[in-house]
């Protein structure tokens, strides 16, 4: 895009009629992109070997890229429509760096990006059991876990549509944006309604009919935005690597194999609560991503959530249940209650009240209406908070509409956090944080003992466990 | 051969009955002598506004309640590390490396060696004044500092 700022400058002070400029500067653009994407071409070259994979390109700022195949955490295709003509697709590999050092393969025949998954997939079994021998072709043990159909993808879209619990949400306050937006509009807009003749009534259908109208469209981008991304939406479970296609303009592949799987996420928000799905997010070792690496699952039953359970982490955590509303979780220490509703309740609504004193005067008690409030948010929140420790592995549970459980194995996890403070101590409780390679998770307010226990226990199984985490 | 005993929870290492070995008691001289410093600068840079507005709006304006930050900053700024710095705490074990912290919230981290993707050690040039050092310890996932031991001697 740098490269486009003298042309700009070349087309300001170009003399002619804007026709010749506009002309000069579309074939400008179109010479200089052409010219661009030639040179990057020539330049770009890339290897495979044995088990590596070497990509150099650039033309002033030379870069290469060294990558080995079983550092990658998961391969991601695309494929728009111009490339599916072709037989092409674009190719990034995830790994454990920074986004930056991701590899990545422009327009590449598809079997070499086929024969590149199929790679990597056999890396792992290859480097556990060399006798086997490297030319042997697994067995193929494909399994279609999932076809997302039009209705499913209509449902991703309700769904997911975050600008209308915005606007939801929004509602209460609209009138004061009302306010100011209106001392602009209004005496136009007055003089129209008038000038149509619509009463106070008539006023109140048009707004209605304008809201539901905006709520409309919202709805309706949200699920066009889904059958782009999910359309023919397929999720195959093959030999230990997990595959998703979809999309409909462009086709995304993203394959990551199970082992590479640092932590299950399964979400369950307000939309699919009435729907009684869940969605799903395999996340990846990655450096404050902030998940936009996780491999997702839109759309799926609590059925296919256990069968998933099962498949990533094989037998390991066999007993532990995925089900928000498992009677398996168990509930936080009661003092996290406590402590909540004080901390965020009562001292700040006190605080306020004392200090609008004067201003207010009595009405700054209404302020202490804050600490029931308070109270309901964090009964909601505890409740909703639950754990299972298992022999492998722990299931967190915490949500405060809807609900997110976060499973994990023990040999995954990287350190390991204790954290009391004073009055938690006096109560003999503690909040254990874990933090894996792909984020951390707390276990907020167990009793001090089990924390102990279960740092202890937990530290002994990393430092003892000769499974790779990555 | 694979085995699979049953694993004795009391039996397994305990975090908190090792030995603790305490930060170096130059740390929390060091973490005076910064305060000083900082301290310093901030009245240092009082004065120069002070003299700043003093030359540009005569006696209209006076700034002299400034000087009333420097006690604010300082009282807990010399207290702190009398505090902090005998809770600071930190043990190798054989398999992995605990540190220990806080005042208010009290922290124990432990990081096991197998999961260690590399150190760092630095010293600033007030760190080596005091013959001190901090070691940096990174995980995978974590971003910055994982673990931050300051005050080794």
């Amino acid at each position: 895009m740098q490269s486009l700022a003298p042309l700009a400058a070349f087309l300001y002070a170009a003399e002619g009629s804007l026709m010749t400029r506009i002309v000069v500067g579309i074939s400008l653009f179109l010479a200089v992109t052409i010219i661009a994407s030639v040179v990057r071409y020539w330049f770009f070259r890339f290897r495979i070997g044995d088990d590596r994979i070497r990509i150099r390109e650039g033309v002033f700022n030379k870069k290469q890229l060294d990558i080995k195949f079983d550092r990658i955490q998961a391969i991601n295709t695309e494929q728009n429509f111009i490339y599916r003509r072709f037989g092409l697709v674009n190719v990034t590999f995830d790994t454990a760096g920074s986004a930056k050092e991701e590899g990545h393969l422009p327009a590449v025949p598809n079997e070499l990006a086929e024969s590149l998954q199929a790679r990597i997939r056999r890396e792992a079994p290859l480097r556990a059991d060399t006798a086997e021998g490297a030319d042997a072709e697994p067995p193929s043990s494909r399994r279609r876990l999932l076809t997302l159909g039009s209705s499913d993808i209509v449902r991703v879209g309700i769904a997911d549509n975050r600008a209308l619990v915005f606007l939801l949400l929004l509602g209460p306050l609209s009138e004061q944006i009302d306010e100011r937006i209106g001392d602009v509009v209004n005496d136009r807009a007055e003089a129209y309604f008038e000038s149509l003749q619509l009463g106070l009534l008539g006023g109140i259908a048009l707004l209605a009919a304008i809201v539901f109208a905006v709520v409309a469209i919202l709805v309706l981008a949200s699920i066009v935005g889904a059958f782009l991304r999910y359309h023919r939406f397929v999720l195959v479970a093959d030999e230990d690597v997990l595959r998703s296609t979809g999309g409909l303009l462009t086709r995304h592949e993203h394959s990551i194999r199970f082992n590479k799987i640092q932590s299950l996420l399964v979400r369950q928000h307000v939309m699919r609560r009435f729907m009684g799905r869940f969605e799903m997010r395999a996340r990846q070792a990655s450096s404050g991503s902030g998940g936009r690496r996780d491999f997702k699952i839109p759309l799926l039953a609590a059925d296919l959530v256990a069968t998933l359970k099962s498949e990533v982490f094989g037998d390991e955590l066999p007993d532990a249940d995925l089900d928000p509303r498992s009677a398996e979780f168990r509930a936080l220490h009661p003092q996290y209650r406590r402590s909540r509703i004080l901390l965020a309740g009562v001292l700040p609504a006190l605080l306020a009240a004392a200090t609008l004193a004067m201003p207010l005067g009595w009405f700054s008690l209404l302020l202490l209406l804050w600490i029931p409030i308070a109270a309901l948010f964090v009964t909601v929140l505890y409740r909703k908070s639950g754990y299972q420790v298992r022999p492998d592995g722990i299931v967190l549970r915490r949500g405060f509409f809807g609900y997110r459980m976060t499973a994990f194995l023990h040999r995954k996890v990287q350190r390991i956090s204790l954290t009391q403070t004073v009055a938690q101590a006096r109560r003999g409780v503690a909040t254990l944080r874990f933090y894996l390679a792909s984020g951390s998770v707390k276990l907020p307010y167990i009793d001090h003992a089990l924390a102990t226990r279960l740092r202890d226990y937990v530290l002994f199984r990393v430092e003892s466990s000769r499974k790779a985490w990555h | 051969m694979f085995e699979n005993p049953e694993i004795d929870f009391d039996a397994l290492p305990n975090v908190d009955e090792v030995q603790w070995r305490s930060m170096d008691p130059k740390l929390i001289r060091y973490h005076v002598t910064g305060m000083a410093i900082t301290l310093a600068i901030v009245a240092a840079g009082i004065g120069v506004f002070q003299g700043v507005v003093g030359g540009i709006f005569g006696a209209d304006i006076s700034v002299g309640y400034l000087w009333a930050l420097l006690p604010v900053i300082a009282v807990p700024g010399f207290a702190w590390p009398f505090l902090s710095v005998p809770r600071m705490g930190y043990a190798l074990r054989e398999h992995d490396i605990l540190y220990k912290s806080g005042v208010f919230w009290r922290t124990v981290t432990a990081v096991p060696f197998n999961r260690i993707q590399h150190v760092e050690k630095s010293s600033t040039p007030l760190d080596r004044r005091f013959q001190i050092a901090s070691l940096q310890i990174f995980t995978a996932g974590g971003s910055g500092g994982d673990l931050q031991i300051h005050g080794l001697p």
